[in-house]
């Protein structure tokens, strides 16, 4: 937790005719994350083993049966598994079933698509012509006549009648064009051409039948016939594919790993006699590595410890199962390098605790729980997986919350005595029933007061979590560059957060927030004013409390500290950048909308129970099922906007406010060489 | 008495610009990032979330509104 796993770089080293057993032992282990080679003088990339062409034939023609079939080796789940052994001893007569079989099926489906295609065209020739009444034999094979036929935009006698009187023309409404034809002498057929084409004709080519019914008749008896054919062929692929999809998808996998192992060598430097690979492995599981590797191959390849000074290994995720589903929203703002820290864990336990304490909603919390785990049963990939788990936490901790803030389905008691009872209306007799007279809420959100001690409960927090993550980001300034940089860079801000933090402490005090918690200092509402601006604010002696005087030193220490940092790096000018301050002063601000998210969505809860429950009301409007409707639509509406806010606004609290104080990110998965089975066992 | 009525008057007045004010310049920030975010996730779909979360960025604006507009309400009435 908190550190990705140790790796050590390693060299795997033998002779070349032991490459492919090597390359099988690694491909097995499924450990070592292969750093990409640089070549010299002696030591030159390799080249696939000999298998590699004939396999990545074999997995296009395959890759492309099972795109048709729309079969997705990610999605799909298998219901059974193969051994490899009886993919070997099937493979070659498969392949060739599968191209013969769906492939030959395939193309001849294209082939008849494209038959079926041609006769529509035919069709649409035709119908035109059956329009125009005008039977085919007589629109053409004249001597002495030229015969137009086609589409036109408008009626061009007035024009022919310019050129000639001697002619004849058909015309008839067809959409929104004209079908026509057009008789004229040949000698005036090139003048008649350019009037007609002024007009938009496209002439079409007049088919070689005898008549347009029993042609159209049989074109569509064709297509039907084609049509049928198609269907019968997507029938028999189809049961082919509920027989052969799981075999299908380990052949896939069979050959997408053979290939994989043949291509090791694009991957490793080879000499004439020897190969070396070079890559990482977790520093826990080097022994087992090492033995694997040497006993497998008779000692012939060796396994070494690299003390490099470039040491640039990948980050593999070390986290406890539950923690492990949070990795994806992390690994969403970046993926942290191997020396950062992993906050994983951390977001684990803040992430729930924000969206719980925005959503806080027994009724909601509830329907997301059981929404998420119904969808986990469905959605079975591993990325809905555990973004479904991330959603039922989140959902089990709004329901505590829910508890705490007194909701279910907005509030549960009266925002003003009195004024608002809405499953307090219906639940009275219920909880009167169970031995329940009084139902107060731990904590009321909604109350004047509630608002105000959640507002600097979160700001508490806020200032918690932004100096959490300064101190983060000094110990990897330290770990990297040292105490000095370390003070300069993260350690000043420290202090001036600390600062900002005494500001709020001292204007909270002054307003009584803290004779509500602990009983010191002046109670509310005691007239002493919260900001003791000299000059600006009348009697200003009076506001001045320990919090402001202890702010005064950290702000100074922070000033001088940021100064030395920073004019060294910008110039005298850097001194602007302190202003900086007012930056984190918003983001400490900024998780005030842990408050503001939740009661914009009791408030809209309250809204849609108050009309809801004065629709049903029979001293009301008493129209019941309006106002089921009402509560339904308007609480579902609630419920995506509680999903999404709560969610979204969680997420944003750690990536803008919290991870830029110590993460850079940009590192590289670990990734090894090999594969999780799917399909095989 | 007139003049504290008045008083309390215009704070809530202030209160409720403040809200209001910052909704528009959140909404004016969104519209830019929201079009753009969406543009990409047409190209993308695995931007889509990252997209979202960018959207809502601007949001904090309302919140420093809504801050001050409690401090006004609480803190000088």
């Amino acid at each position: 937790m908190l550190k990705p796993e140790r790796m050590v770089k390693v060299s795997v080293v033998g002779p070349r005719d032991h490459f492919e057993t090597v390359s099988d032992i690694l491909y097995r282990l499924n450990l070592i994350h292969i750093e990409d080679p640089v070549e010299d003088e002696y030591f030159k990339l390799g080249e696939p083993f000999e298998k590699a062409g004939i396999l990545s034939k074999s997995l296009v023609q395959l890759r492309s049966i099972l795109s048709y079939l729309k079969l997705d080796p990610e999605k799909f789940v298998p219901k059974r598994r193969y051994r490899e052994e009886e993919i070997k001893a099937e493979l070659d007569r498969k392949l060739e079933e599968y191209r013969t079989e769906i492939g030959a099926k395939i193309d001849r489906i294209k082939e008849l698509q494209e038959k079926i295609k041609a006769l529509e065209d035919e069709l649409k020739v035709i119908e035109p012509l059956k329009a125009l009444g005008i039977p085919p034999r007589l629109l053409k094979g004249y001597k002495t006549i030229r015969a137009f036929v086609g589409f036109i935009r408008a009626d061009p006698s007035p024009k022919i009648q310019s050129i000639t009187s001697d002619f004849e023309v058909f015309l008839k409404d067809y959409g929104k064009e004209y079908v026509v034809a057009v008789f004229v002498k040949v000698e005036y057929a090139e003048e008649v051409y350019r009037v007609l084409q002024e007009l938009g004709f496209r002439e079409v080519s007049v088919p070689d039948i005898e008549d347009y019914d029993s042609r159209i008749s049989e074109i569509n008896s064709e297509i039907s016939r084609l049509k049928e054919e198609i269907a019968t062929l997507e029938k028999e692929i189809e049961d082919l594919k509920a027989r052969e999809a799981e075999l299908m998808l380990a052949i896939e996998e069979y050959l997408s790993m053979e290939l994989e192992k043949s291509e090791l060598p694009l991957k490793s430097l080879v000499s004439k006699y020897a190969f070396i690979i070079v890559g990482y492995i977790p520093a826990r599981k080097f022994n087992e590595f090492k033995s694997a590797v040497e006993s497998e191959t008779g000692g012939k390849v060796t396994v070494e410890m690299i003390e490099d000074e470039e040491f640039e290994p990948p980050t593999k995720l070390n986290n406890p199962p539950g923690v492990r589903n949070f990795e994806i929203l992390t690994l969403t703002y970046t993926t942290p390098k191997y020396h950062e820290i992993d906050p994983t864990a951390i977001m684990a336990i803040f992430f729930p605790i924000f969206f719980g304490a925005m959503l806080g909603d027994v009724g909601y919390g509830a329907i997301i729980t059981v929404l998420c785990l119904f969808l986990k049963r469905i959605f079975k990939t591993e990325g809905w997986q555990r973004l479904l788990n991330i959603g039922v936490y989140a959902g089990i901790v709004s329901i505590f919350f829910g508890f705490i803030y007194g909701e279910c389905f907005g509030p549960f008691v009266s925002v003003e005595e009195g004024k608002i009872e809405f499953f307090k209306h219906f639940l009275w007799p219920i909880l009167h029933a169970i031995g329940v007279h009084k139902f107060e809420p731990v904590f009321d959100r909604v109350s004047p007061m509630g608002i105000k001690v959640l507002l600097f409960v979160t700001i508490v927090v806020g200032i918690f979590k932004i100096l959490w993550g300064f101190i983060l980001g000094f110990y990897t300034v330290l770990k990297e560059h040292g105490f000095k940089e370390a003070m300069l860079e993260k350690g000043c801000w420290i202090l001036g957060v600390l600062g900002l933090a005494c500001i709020i402490f001292g204007f909270a005090y002054n307003l009584g927030v803290f004779h509500y918690f602990f009983g010191v200092g002046p109670a509310e509402g005691s007239g002493i004013p919260p900001l003791p601006l000299p000059g600006v604010v009348k009697g200003w002696q009076q506001g001045l409390n320990f919090f402001y005087l202890a702010a005064l030193p950290l702000i100074l220490i922070w000033f001088v500290l940021f100064v030395m940092g920073e004019v060294p790096k910008m110039g005298a000018m850097g001194v602007i950048l302190a202003v900086e301050l007012l930056t984190w002063f918003g983001q400490i601000v900024s998780y005030a909308r842990i408050l503001a998210i939740g009661l914009s969505s009791v408030y809209i809860a309250f809204v849609m129970n108050f009309i809801g429950v004065g629709l049903i009301d029979p001293q009301g409007m008493c129209i019941p099922v309006l106002g089921v409707i009402v509560l339904i639509i308007g609480h579902l509406i609630n419920l995506i906007l509680g999903v999404l806010d709560p969610g979204l606004q969680s997420l944003r609290l750690h990536y803008v406010e919290f991870f830029t104080k110590f993460l850079e990110g940009g590192g590289v998965l670990y990734k090894p060489f090999g594969r999780i089975k799917k399909f095989l066992e | 008495m007139a003049e504290e009525a008045i008083a309390r008057g215009l704070i809530a007045v202030g209160a409720g610009l403040a809200v209001g004010l910052a909704g528009i310049g959140a909404g004016l920030g969104e519209s830019g990032i929201g079009a753009a975010a969406v543009g990409a996730t047409a190209e993308d779909r695995g931007f889509f979330g990252l997209g979202i979360l960018f959207t809502v960025i601007p949001e904090t604006i309302v919140i420093f509104g809504l801050v001050i507009a409690f401090i006004l309400m609480f803190a000088f009435h």
